[in-house]
């Protein structure tokens, strides 16, 4: 039947695939010539016409990004390289943000994420069967998946803004599992025979913030005494789940080479605080505004009441605060703009290694938030990202941490434990510490899971997306070449089964899994992982849409874009 | 005119006007749900006004040797003398909340009497130059009035609110506003009815100026009626004010205001209902308070009761 669909569809003459029902997504419009990769997978090497491998090459490395070129070398081998060396590309690749899509569907939507989550097309162990705006998505086990097939054959996503609406849900027995229970709720659920708790690791940094260039804190020895009078052992031991640590430099101890011991970050100290204040010429009639978004991430569960915690401790020392609360979007619009001198913000981990943390946040051109980069921090940052020797590479990032206390653009406070909650004896379960749960692995034995977390995804095709809510989403539907295992950090094969990479990691060569295909029936090859990274790193390219048109991760991952302004 | 005749009729005035005010007074206090408002009300009151004296701690300041959310230690109720006392418990920044709550009362009581002052003082200057001027200046005030209450009043002050910016001040504007209509129709409905009675008429005659008419003739008969409705206005006020606050539109932390403390805890209902509780609790009694006293000044005031005694 497809193989007569096919033929159909390669005669311009023909009026109509022969039972347009059978295949809705893909069946090739008549009225132009199939792309030669569409070939059904029953008909792999006698109905294809010649494979067509894709190449995308920039004329030089000055465009200012990583990638020197993206390539298809035969069907099921990708090659990138690139313009410097990336030992970190494969946990960057292993983001969710970058899973494969199908050619020719993205050329269909053109890269819209909006069209795509309508009709979201992946390889994931569940496909999506309805998203009901504002109320839930569902979705259904993929009976063709290449892996180990999903045990539960539903899962619905529901999710409210109120931790206590999430754990009566939970209590109630409404939903399987939760994100994010309130920290006070922890002994509860310990405590109750019914419901498991999950901690997550604390791959994360809940820190204070300074645009540098804005008064009053444009001056070091302002902001080196706020770092003096904010006692951080409080805010961890009072407002964080038991677990969690009070940070000494901007990212966990986990990720080494990262990670620095010395020097001991500032020891809160209201006196010293008080007495740099008045050498500082700090004008304690003044009210210096704090800004933050009440809502809850892994980092921090409670935003607000942490804010009146530093609004306490200050008043302590004379420093008049006034909170200001932002609406989340607007929050991290205004903070990366560089518009909020002082403000409570946070990270979570989206892969496990100190670029992550670093680049982003004190060698980013783009990120205005903590104002005009320090070199003495950037430059470190920058070179520590392109050598694959690690013990050169911690030598750095000591250097870098020691320039950030020195300047304090940010007041490390903690790395907090966050968790999600489960009926008790539901097997599988595990909190990912990248906040990345998967629902194929987790069985209840009744058919349907159901899980609620904080808010709802903004789309169901994520290239474009760097909320945590609707990465996950996007994460049981579609597959990037290599995945994280679940419930760890550790990268394991996925659409790619094994990779090769050059001594000075600028070249690798992915191999892809031979036989998978996605939810519409199309077979994964290589042109599918070079068009879909094209549509990101090519400004120009026709794919290159999304949601908003940002590609923030990829911009912080792999610089700047091809053919970008 | 003469100072002696003005002088003469206005004693004359008090003269005839004492009489039924004592008598609606001895109506009030006889009134059984008054009474009761009346003593709760004094109660707050009293609360707010020794407010520092009542409150065992700072309400700003952390109890640093305190867990937070603890709940209430009384020592009569068999909590260790060992620990400090804490009636109401600790709130999630560390303070006492038995403090909060009594200072929330300063609050909430000046809320509810600026608010309603402001809409009166506004709402009743325009419904009596809306009565008395009649034609299109009348047309136009109350139609703008009518519009005003077409909208439901909280989504109003809401939509003022993000207009004018967050903050105690700005909400106590809003609230404000949308009270406005209310009294701006119960006076120009009491001026029309009175405009064109005799002793006014009479009073124009004697060649009294149309403010002096409006203010010391015609205004004083809408006093009564603007009494009940303050009264109960200013429960609403409250209420209006703690959904402001509760949805972070209205005071700001650490302010100890009853509705944002409800706001700020409304996810502790279930680990921690102390903190909802006694804020909540603190609301019910002063809105109930007001609301009994209202409904007892009603009847107190009848006017057609009055009407019968004149």
């Amino acid at each position: 039947m497809v193989l007569s669909l096919l033929l159909a569809a390669c005669q311009p003459q023909a009026t109509a695939p022969a039972e347009p029902t059978a295949a809705p997504t893909t069946a090739p419009e008549p009225t132009k010539a199939p792309e030669p990769t569409k070939a059904p997978e029953a008909t792999p090497t006698e109905a294809a016409p010649a494979y067509e491998p894709m190449k995308v090459e920039a004329p030089s490395c000055d465009y200012g990004g990583e990638f020197k070129s993206i390539e298809a070398v035969d069907e099921l081998t990708v090659k990138f390289t690139l313009c410097y060396p990336d030992p970190a590309f494969l946990s960057k690749v292993a983001f969710n943000v970058f899973s494969i899509a199908d050619k020719d569907y993205l050329d269909q939507m053109g890269g819209d994420s909006v069209k795509m989550s309508d009709n979201p097309n992946g390889t994931g162990p569940y496909k999506v069967a309805s998203w009901t705006r504002g109320d839930n998505v569902t979705f259904e086990a993929n009976p063709d998946y290449w892996g180990e097939k999903a045990k539960e054959k539903t899962v619905i996503f529901r999710w409210s803004e109120q931790s206590a609406q999430r754990l009566l849900e939970l209590q109630s027995g409404n939903v399987d599992g939760i994100d994010n229970p309130a920290p006070e709720d922890f002994e509860t659920i310990q405590n109750d025979s019914t419901l498991a708790l999950y901690p997550r690791d604390p791959l994360n940094i809940f820190y204070v913030g300074f645009n540098v260039d804005l008064p009053p804190f444009n001056n070091e020895k302002v902001r080196q005494a706020f770092a003096q009078a904010i006692d951080r052992q409080r805010i961890v031991d009072e407002y964080l789940p038991v677990g969690s640590i009070v940070a000494n430099v901007f990212v966990p101890p986990a990720l080494k080479p990262g990670y620095s011991n010395t020097p001991a970050y500032y020891s809160y100290n209201k006196d010293a605080a008080k007495a740099l204040l008045t050498e500082a010429g700090f004008d304690f009639n003044q009210e210096v505004t704090l800004s933050f978004r009440n809502v809850v991430r892994s980092y921090l569960a409670t935003p607000d009441k942490v804010a009146q915690e530093i609004q306490a401790q200050l008043a302590e020392i004379g420093v008049k605060v006034k909170l200001e609360e932002v609406e989340s979007t607007a929050f991290i619009d205004a903070t990366s703009a560089g518009e909020k001198a002082f403000y409570l913000l946070g990270w979570g981990a989206d892969y496990p290694d100190a670029t992550n943390f670093y680049d982003y946040h004190f060698a980013n051109d783009a990120n205005k938030q903590f104002g005009t980069l320090f070199p003495d921090i950037a430059d470190p940052i920058r070179a520590a990202a392109k050598i694959a020797d690690p013990a050169e590479r911690q030598k750095l990032y000591d250097q870098a941490n020691a320039a950030l206390k020195e300047h304090v653009p940010m007041i490390p406070i903690s790395h907090a434990v966050s968790a999600i909650a489960f009926k008790a004896g539901e097997e599988g379960v595990a909190a990912s510490p990248l906040n990345n749960e998967k629902f194929g692995v987790i069985s209840n034995g009744t058919g349907k899971i159901v899980w609620m977390q904080n808010g709802e995804p903004a789309a169901l095709w994520c290239s474009d997306e760097t909320d945590g809510e609707t990465l996950r989403a996007c994460l049981q539907v579609w597959e990037p070449l290599y995945d994280y295992k679940v419930g760890s950090v550790e990268v394991e094969p996925a659409l790619a089964e094994s990779y090769t990479v050059n001594a000075d990691a600028t070249e690798w060569v992915f191999k892809l899994r031979p036989g998978v295909k996605f939810h519409n029936g199309a077979a994964l090859d290589a042109n599918d992982v070079v068009a879909t990274f094209v549509s990101q790193w090519d400004a120009k390219d026709p794919n290159h849409k999304g949601r908003t048109g940002t590609f923030e991760y990829f911009g912080a991952f792999f610089g700047k874009f091809l053919n970008g302004e | 005119m003469s100072a002696a005749t003005l002088t003469a009729s206005s004693t004359e005035a008090n003269m005839r006007r004492m009489s039924p005010t004592r008598e609606a007074l001895r109506r009030l206090v006889k009134h059984r749900s008054a009474q009761i408002g009346m003593v709760i009300l004094g109660f707050m009151v009293l609360i707010a006004i020794f407010a520092p004296l009542i409150a065992p701690y700072d309400p700003y300041a952390r109890q640093l040797g305190a867990k937070r959310r603890s709940a209430p230690c009384i020592h009569l109720l068999g909590c260790p003398a060992d620990q400090p006392q804490h009636i109401f418990g600790i709130d999630s920044n560390s303070r006492d909340l038995f403090s909060r709550v009594l200072f929330g009362s300063r609050l909430s009581l000046q809320v509810g009497f600026a608010t309603i002052t402001f809409a009166i003082l506004i709402g009743g200057l325009i419904g009596a130059l809306s009565a008395y001027a009649g034609g299109w200046v009348d047309n136009i005030l109350m139609r703008s009035m009518d519009v005003l209450m077409a909208f439901p009043s909280l989504l109003l002050a809401i939509a003022i609110v993000a207009v004018l910016g967050t903050g105690l001040i700005n909400a106590l504007l809003a609230i404000g506003i949308v009270s406005i209509p209310r009294y701006a129709r119960l006076v120009r409905s009491t001026v029309l009815q009175v405009r064109d009675l005799e002793y006014v008429q009479a009073s124009r005659a004697l060649g009294a100026g149309g403010l002096h008419v409006l203010f010391l003739r015609i205004l004083p008969n809408a006093i009564t009626p603007l009494i009940v409705q303050g009264t109960l206005g200013i429960a609403g006020a409250i209420i209006d004010a703690a959904a402001l606050s509760f949805l972070g539109l209205g005071a700001e932390p650490p302010r100890p205001e009853w509705g944002l403390m409800l706001g700020e805890e409304k996810n502790s209902v279930f680990n921690a209902p102390h903190l909802v509780f006694f804020p909540g609790l603190a609301i019910m009694l002063t809105v109930l308070s007001f609301n009994l006293l209202g409904d007892g000044l009603r009847d107190a005031l009848d006017p057609r009761l009055r009407g019968s005694n004149a």
